[in-house]
């Protein structure tokens, strides 16, 4: 009993960590977007203001079962990869569920949110979700290959599907994966930039578009619990980066160093890219990241 | 105790704060007026400074932004955007011609004062009101959020009927359904 | 009299009273149809034992009739299915003209398969295949003259399997002497080089018509979606699976008996994963929902086709896990189809909008096997799909696995068109008037709802039997090596816990459904899907707000290159390319007596000029 509670407090304490840590990255990624155009920007801690003002709103408005429970199935899939990605290098505290399920466990149950939310969105009625909706599916498809071939890499050469085995092996080694197999690391990289939809790969909710897309209907709480998932998700996406190809952390300093150095990534990358179109975004994900999946299953078979 | 009148001001003021700060534009650009938003958005004026930002969609928006003249044709859109909104929701009538009509008061398709129709909180003057005059207009909305004096929402509820007369005076073919919460 | 002759009999006496039945009274005719399958499910699941035999002789052949554990594995789709598919066609083909030859030529089709899995020699299996293909193509005919197309090329292509088939027979019986399959087994190996690639390929060939192995799966479209639904989900669900279980017979049996450099597995793998793909690429192109699942059936298989065909422990652990799990969800889709065809007389997903609200049970049959048969954590589809791809990396089949992820992250595209389509979407007015789908249609849907849900978390309960079926073709016992009753383990040793995953997302969806309904509760409520921020406009009675047209365009523009050319193509130009050969050859025949007289003479010059060579 007392173990189980424990454990609850991990992951309570986890979650609010990543709910704090991912809203402050999301209100920094706006100060530096702000500053890039030459704007003040809002401070850092808007997001908490907008997070609190949208659930405080009094009224609120949903299109059928689907569209209220699409924010719920969203959230499983944000706190379910939490819990299964280590937080910290052998941390007793926040072990989680990390022993729970592998890497390919993790590729499946972060598609259970995107097809939950696209239920939701679908039950909305509007078009202009119902697009968004394909575009973010036809999306997914693009960058699921070389973000799964940088896996299967990884699992060829470490002998591994766990995360938990990886990070040891790079505590054992002494030396990054992102060194040791830098093609697996380029791939995974560039499959980051379509997971994260920034720039040139916003398709989804361009709101000058579409609307803002699946979200056009949401309001209020919708909005909110949508909105604190993508930012648990994103923090948890960031941790899994920095733990397989950055050797993990040893403490929350470190990790919050680490994740803030790959945010960088796509948010630069973005602030100076206009928008794809769907296609080509799917086509620029199976052309240079491919290759380089492809290069790193090589490098891993024959190295 | 959550429900004690104390703690429930407490609340209020903690959400009020949040509002202030946090005011999604829905900005419908009837008029001439909508030249003036992007100034204010962008660089030379930032008002995302303020936590103002552009919202897409009336579901996620708190602040109706009326930029100019209204036809009766764009009324009626107008205010079914309103009451898609979510409650608490503000509306700012931005420029002259949504005050007394300004130079087409005596236009035969267009509706003089905004305040019959829909329940402004607040006025910007001008014409055009020029981006520092916007950004004004925001920073006394916010004035009266903080003072829980931003009430057009209740109000339109309250005086549902008054206003449903004066908009079905003017919108000859009414197919809009009934405002109902 | 033994036990396995008592179901063959009930299955024909049942077939032919049916049919009678049906004559005399539409209650007699259903009844008796019911009373057949369940009179024969019951023999079967309580009488009949593995290792029973029936052996006779016929004409000095040896025969023998006789149930393996992997035979039983198999009649649980066939006899599962079968029996649901059964209630729920009484009432999806309520008012149908016919009845009396469909409910025949179902039973027909139960009892073949059954046939196929009982028997224990070639010429029994060969006989019931027939019987099972003639069966199949009077239903796939069911709807008369416009679909006489679709049943000559399904037809066709049986044929070409059944003479490959029987073409490896007859090798067989000259080299072995005895159409025993032990008998094949034990002498295999003393057959030369030659026959023993031959004969597999023969095999397979036949194997892989049912199987819808590309590229012949070109009948596979056209027959499931153009069948009754009622038929199309054993159609698809169990049919199909007797391919598989051929396939699983001759890789397990006969080519782990020859050399690897032969590369057959791989060739095979790869026709699996290319079937998987294309098959799901064609059906995000595919408007109508029948052709959506025809194309996504035949993708299925593909992935099964590929863990049979590599064929290490854990991929046909996985292929014959994901063969029964496909009997499930596609069962249930094709069930689903029917209900909406039944409700609102149409199956094109670009008319149909927004039932959820009218057909709540259906959508949630639906919802399942759709999540199974995406591979979505926590349902049964997972297993299967990731033990197939632990199964491949560990075997060293790494391009493999990226194009089968490929098509299974593809699938959610054509997932979610489903769903959309029928379910969600603008509520239209035309669709006013759907009501739920009969009682007896649903409950199959969700009782195969359940099963799927049971075997995420507990997929040892299937596990077990095949792991028993996978001893009994020799290999090696994989419980507690590969998986516990809800534990899966890979090559390397990592875990999955299923038990916990599925209660933490229980947890987690529960919590944050009470966050979302109790604070919203009081100011929430539901409003029209007419009432959505359309720039202000009210939308009247008639406005189309439904975004159904090219629904996946842009990536199908993207995939463009890939599907330029379907593989009809190749086969129509094929066969004119042998029309045109034909005609010339005509003209030999120019009704000129002087001609023909010419021919015999110089035939009578070639022979003479060849003697030495011919008769010599």
């Amino acid at each position: 009993m007392e173990s189980l509670l424990y454990s609850i407090l991990g992951v309570l304490v986890s979650l609010i960590l990543a709910f704090t840590v991912g809203m402050t990255y999301m209100g920094l990624s706006r100060k530096i977007t702000a500053r890039i155009q030459n704007r003040i920007g809002p401070p850092f801690y808007q997001n908490f203001i907008d997070a609190m003002k949208l659930y405080s709103k009094s009224t609120g408005i949903h299109h059928g079962v689907m569209h209220h429970l699409g924010p719920a199935f969203i959230m499983v899939t944000s706190v379910m990869s939490l819990m299964i990605i280590p937080i910290l290098n052998d941390s007793a505290f926040f072990t989680n569920m990390n022993f729970h399920g592998d890497l390919i466990f993790l590729l499946y149950i972060m598609t259970f949110g995107p097809l939950g939310m696209a239920l939701g969105a679908g039950q909305t009625g509007n078009p202009n979700s119902a697009i968004g909706v394909t575009r973010g599916l036809s999306q997914m498809v693009g960058f699921e290959i070389p973000w799964v071939m940088a896996i299967i890499a990884l699992m060829i050469r470490y002998d591994t599907s766990s995360i938990v085995d990886i990070m040891n092996i790079q505590a054992d080694a002494g030396r990054w994966i992102m060194f040791s197999s830098p093609f697996t690391f380029i791939a995974a990289l560039l499959a980051m930039l379509g997971m994260f939809r920034y720039s040139p790969f916003d398709i989804v909710g361009a709101p000058t578009e579409l609307a803002s897309g699946p979200m056009s209907e949401n309001g209020g709480k919708y909005l909110f619990t949508m909105m604190s998932s993508s930012s648990i998700f994103a923090f948890a996406k960031l941790t899994l980066y920095v733990n397989l190809f950055m050797g993990g952390a040893d403490n929350l300093l470190v990790l919050i160093i680490k994740t803030f150095a790959l945010y960088m990534v796509p948010l630069l990358y973005g602030t100076v890219s206009p928008r794809y179109r769907t296609e080509q975004a799917v086509r620029y994900f199976w052309g240079w990241p491919s290759f380089f999946g492809l290069l790193a299953i090589l490098y891993a078979v024959f190295f | 105790m959550i429900n004690d009148k104390n703690s429930q001001k407490i609340v209020d003021h903690i959400h009020n704060f949040a509002r202030k700060h946090s005011l999604w534009v829905l900005a419908y650009g009837t008029g001439c007026g909508a030249i003036e938003i992007p100034p204010t958005m962008t660089s030379r004026y930032d008002a995302e400074r303020l936590g103002v930002r552009g919202a897409a969609t009336p579901r996620q928006a708190d602040l109706l932004l009326i930029t100019g003249y209204l036809t009766t044709k764009t009324l009626k859109r107008v205010i079914r955007v309103y009451e898609q909104m979510q409650d608490p929701k503000y509306v700012i009538g931005f420029g002259s011609c949504t005050i007394n009509g300004g130079m087409y008061y005596d236009s035969y398709n267009t509706i003089n004062a905004l305040d019959r129709y829909l329940p402004v909180d607040v006025y910007i003057n001008g014409c055009m009101p020029r981006p520092e005059a916007v950004i004004a207009g925001f920073t006394k909305l916010q004035e009266l959020i903080t003072a829980g004096k931003a009430d057009g929402a209740a109000k339109y509820k309250e005086k549902l009927e008054w206003y449903r007369k004066n908009q079905k005076n003017v919108i000859p073919n009414w197919t809009m359904p009934e405002y109902n919460w | 009299m033994n036990s396995i002759v008592i179901i063959f009999l009930i299955f024909l006496a049942g077939a032919v009273l049916t049919y009678i039945g049906q004559r005399l009274s539409n209650i007699l005719g259903s009844s008796l149809f019911l009373l057949t399958i369940f009179a024969a499910t019951a023999q079967f699941y309580l009488r009949v034992n593995t290792g029973d035999i029936f052996s006779f002789s016929l004409n000095g052949l040896e025969m023998e009739w006789g149930i393996t554990p992997i035979s039983w594995l198999f009649s649980l789709i066939v006899l599962g299915l079968g029996s649901m598919a059964a209630v729920y066609s009484i009432s999806a083909m309520k008012a149908k003209e016919r009845l009396g030859y469909f409910y025949f030529n179902f039973i027909m089709g139960i009892f073949s398969m059954m046939g196929i899995l009982l028997s224990r020699d070639l010429v029994s299996f060969f006989i019931f295949w027939e019987i099972m293909t003639w069966s199949s193509y009077m239903i796939v005919i069911y709807e008369g003259r416009s679909v006489q197309k679709v049943g000559i090329k399904y037809f066709l292509f049986s044929a070409i399997g059944a003479y490959a088939m029987l073409m490896a027979i007859v090798i067989i019986y000259s080299q072995v002497h005895s159409v025993l399959i032990e008998d094949l087994v034990y002498s295999f190996s003393s057959f030369t080089l030659a026959y023993k690639i031959w004969l597999p390929i023969l095999l397979l060939t036949g194997f892989g018509v049912k199987a819808g192995m590309m590229p012949l799966h070109v009948w596979a479209p056209g027959a499931y979606s153009h069948s009754p639904m009622a038929y199309s989900s054993l159609f698809s669900g169990a049919l199909s699976k007797m391919g598989v279980y051929g396939m699983v017979l001759v890789f397990s049996m006969l080519i782990t008996q020859i050399p690897e450099h032969l590369l057959i597995r791989e060739v095979i793998a790869w026709l699996g994963a290319l079937t998987a793909a294309i098959g799901t690429l064609w059906a995000i192109a595919q408007d109508d929902a029948k052709k959506l699942l025809a194309y996504s059936s035949v993708a299925q298989l593909g992935y099964i086709i590929t863990g049979v065909a590599v064929g290490t422990e854990l991929a046909m652990l996985a292929a014959i896990f994901l063969a029964v799990l496909h009997a499930l969800f596609k069962g249930t889709l094709f069930m689903v189809v029917g209900a909406i065809e039944k409700q609102t007389g149409t199956t094109n997903l670009t008319e149909v909008t927004g039932l959820i609200r009218k057909m709540p049970w259906t959508f949630i049959a639906a919802l399942m096997s759709i999540i199974a048969l995406a591979g979505i954590p926590p349902l049964g589809g997972f297993v299967g799909k990731w033990m197939l791809y632990e199964a491949l990396i560990a075997s060293d089949h790494y391009i493999l696995v990226v194009l089968i992820f490929f098509a299974s992250t593809a699938g959610f595209l054509y997932c979610y068109k489903f769903l959309f389509g029928f379910f969600l979407g603008q509520e239209e007015k035309e669709w006013a008037h759907v009501k739920e789908a009969p009682a007896t249609m649903v409950v199959p849907m969700l009782i195969f709802s359940v099963l799927l849900f049971v075997l995420g978390t507990f997929p040892g309960l299937l596990l077990k039997p095949i792991d028993i079926g996978m001893q009994e073709l020799g290999y090696a016992a994989s419980e507690g090596h590969y998986w516990t009753m809800s534990v899966l383990f890979n090559e390397y040793g990592n875990a999955i816990m299923l038990q916990p995953i599925l209660y933490a997302i229980i947890a987690i969806f529960l919590f944050f459904l009470v966050f979302l309904t109790a604070k919203a509760f009081k100011g929430t409520r539901y409003v029209s899907t007419k009432d959505i921020s359309s720039s202000g406009e009210v939308p009247g009675e008639f406005e189309n707000l439904s975004f159904k047209e090219n629904f996946f365009q842009p990536f199908l523009r993207a995939v463009e290159p890939v599907m330029k050319r379907q593989i009809d193509w190749y086969y129509t130009l094929v066969g004119n390319g042998m029309e045109a050969l034909f005609n010339f050859v005509r003209r030999v025949y120019t009704g000129n007596g002087q001609t023909y007289a010419i021919y015999a003479i110089v035939f009578l010059v070639i022979l003479l000029l060849l003697k030495s060579n011919l008769f010599g």
